[in-house]
């Protein structure tokens, strides 16, 4: 089957979204089951349909979804009941919208990179329980529990770890 | 007008302080967060209300709580039980909001409790936490009894407030996706905005229909 022309394609619009916490690996065919699950849950098999949802990028901390032109607000509602990936805790925000992933692409370029920290893992103190620093990015700090039983993620700001 | 929302879980309800909270609530379009069990403060230019859920007890009970609540400032809301106890604890002076009204049952919340609620400015709070995460029935139950209370709102006009009920920053929305979210329940943009805005409405004092001037 032949290419159809431009004018006779569909069009299609582009969401950039960005995914909490850092440091999450993203899997774009986990994504794509998640989005797909959300879409269907909350709009069901017809909607799903017209908003032909599809995970065409992942770089880094950003996702490019894609859809059909005009379903961009029913695919955000729904991007926005997203809370797990493949069994990992994560939230979508979504940054901006586009005909393009050309400009998307230029946006994340333009967008200020979260400053990482790469000196190594970095033990704290946080309610009188040793703590290891996952992420670093301005005030916010990901912190994990250390010990055997509980590794749970914790969402803390510097001043949190400076009052102790 | 400050955009709020009405019930957050900072740690250690959830895992994140209440500052990581408020700063992720200022990048989202907040202005204050009512966090629960949590002082009176301001963080990065977020207003922290204290926020208070009484629940599982009898209504007498409830009312000695209540009175230990009335020297703070601090957002009182009752978990919703059945009808009688519901119009009980709406005419309950220093209650701000009634809470679960999606897992109440179908009558918990009626006409005449709606009256009640406009008369005595008892906000009813939706909790978004079930269209978010809810999924099947749990979350078409409660869209269901999301849009009974609007039909009653329009008519009888009580506060309404909205929350997250974020026990993590991954579990708070944005304003723009939580007027997405009620989208889908009926209720338009300058609805969302009253709504967020509830808080401000049941902690001002009432305006009186008669002023004593001298």
């Amino acid at each position: 089957m032949s290419v159809r022309p431009p004018t006779l394609r569909e069009k299609r619009r582009y969401l950039l979204v960005l995914v909490e916490p850092a440091g999450t690996p993203i899997d774009q065919k986990d994504l794509y089951y998640a989005v797909s699950s959300a879409i269907t849950s909350l709009w069901g098999d017809v909607m799903a349909s017209s908003i032909m949802p599809a995970v065409v990028a992942a770089e880094e901390r950003f996702v490019i979804i894609r859809c059909l032109r005009g379903t961009e607000r029913e695919l955000a509602i729904a991007l926005s009941t997203i809370t797990t990936c493949h069994e990992v805790r994560i939230a979508l925000r979504i940054i901006a919208a586009s005909g393009t992933i050309e400009s998307l692409r230029e946006r994340i370029r333009t967008m200020k990179p979260p400053v990482g920290d790469d000196s190594g893992p970095c033990e704290c103190i946080f309610e009188k329980k040793p703590v290891q620093v996952l992420h670093c990015d301005g005030q916010k700090i990901d912190v994990i529990e250390k010990g055997f039983k509980n590794t749970n993620r914790l969402f803390l700001t510097k001043e949190d770890l400076e009052e102790l | 007008m400050k955009i709020t929302d009405a019930c957050v879980f900072p740690y250690p309800y959830g895992d994140s302080s209440v500052r990581r909270m408020a700063l992720e609530a200022r990048n989202l379009g907040f202005d204050r967060l009512v966090a629960i069990d949590t002082p009176h403060a301001g963080c990065y230019g977020i207003e922290i209300c204290t926020g208070v859920i009484i629940k599982g007890i009898p209504l007498k009970d409830i009312n000695s709580r209540i009175k230990k609540e009335k020297s703070t400032e601090a957002v009182v809301s009752v978990e919703a039980g059945d009808n009688s106890f519901n119009r009980a604890v709406i005419s309950l002076k220093g209650v701000h909001s009634i809470r679960g009204i999606q897992s109440a049952e179908k009558t918990a919340f009626d006409h005449v409790a709606a009256k009640m609620a406009a008369d005595n400015r008892v906000a009813i709070d939706l909790d978004l936490s079930v269209i978010v995460s809810g999924r099947g029935s749990t979350r078409q139950r409660a869209m269901h009894r999301f849009r009974d209370v609007l039909i009653l709102e329009q008519r009888f006009e009580f506060p309404l407030t909205l929350s997250s009920y974020a026990h993590s920053v991954l579990d708070m929305r944005a304003v723009r996706e939580i007027t997405g979210l009620c989208s889908i329940i009926g209720m338009d943009i300058s609805d969302v905005e009253k709504a967020l805005s509830g808080i401000d409405f049941i902690m001002s004092s009432p305006d009186r229909a008669v002023t004593v001037i001298s």
